[in-house]
């Protein structure tokens, strides 16, 4: 199989739309599926309440990480990447992930679990953060180049 | 303190136009507008050459510090 970049590209929006999928069932799913989950870990089941909530909250920062992210693919696809959108875009989905982390660090407060995907997202805002700087770097870094003649 | 371009002045010097220089040189006239208006944040050494060359003058000529007052 020939892989080249374009591919790459188009592989990266199909999981996009497929996470974006994924989540709109959970959306739909979720007052069904919290009850199952509670059901099958021997929880109170007044918790129910709490998880839709902390699904649905972190369900909106999802939908924006998301967008956003489509939306940076869809600038890379038209070969505007190093561009000052495309920074904004990385530190929104930045934001997201800090948003969901701080969610999921209050939700902790009656399941204790939700600590452990408090830091994953704590640690995927400091990777994208990361990212965004690069990012950051390079858009002055083109600013100059562009207008070296 | 900044580095000023007078290449609008070499270039009426030796009266030739913009377009003209810009096919000699090798880059576009938008690059070369970019260049004659100041707008430019730095200069290959190519093409400080290449103006050199074209124009039969000296980097000096082309460009001039100046300093705060």
């Amino acid at each position: 199989m020939n892989w080249n970049k374009d591919k790459s590209l188009l592989l990266t929006r199909i999981c996009t739309a497929l996470f974006a999928v994924l989540l709109l069932a959970l959306d739909l799913g979720c007052c069904w599926a919290m009850r199952w989950f509670v059901k099958l870990r021997g929880l109170d089941g007044s918790s129910v309440r709490c998880f839709v909530a902390t699904v649905y909250a972190c369900s909106i920062f999802a939908w924006l990480l998301l967008w956003r992210l489509w939306m940076l693919l869809g600038n890379i696809r038209r070969g505007e990447v190093f561009t000052a959108d495309n920074v904004s875009c990385l530190r929104a989905v930045s934001w997201c992930c800090a948003g969901a982390a701080a969610i999921c660090l209050v939700s902790a407060l009656y399941y204790p679990s939700f600590l452990m995907v408090a830091a994953a997202a704590g640690f995927m805002c400091l990777i994208v953060r990361v990212v965004k700087n690069v990012f950051q770097q390079a858009v002055a870094m083109k600013s100059e180049l562009d207008l070296t003649i | 303190m900044e580095i000023l371009v007078n290449l609008d002045v070499m270039m009426a010097r030796r009266k030739i136009s913009s377009g003209e220089l810009a096919e000699r040189i090798g880059i576009t006239s938008a690059n070369l507008s970019v260049l004659k208006t100041g707008k430019a944040k730095a200069i290959r050494f190519s093409t400080l050459m290449a103006l050199c060359h074209e124009l039969g003058c000296q980097p000096g000529d082309i460009l001039e510090f100046r300093d705060d007052p």
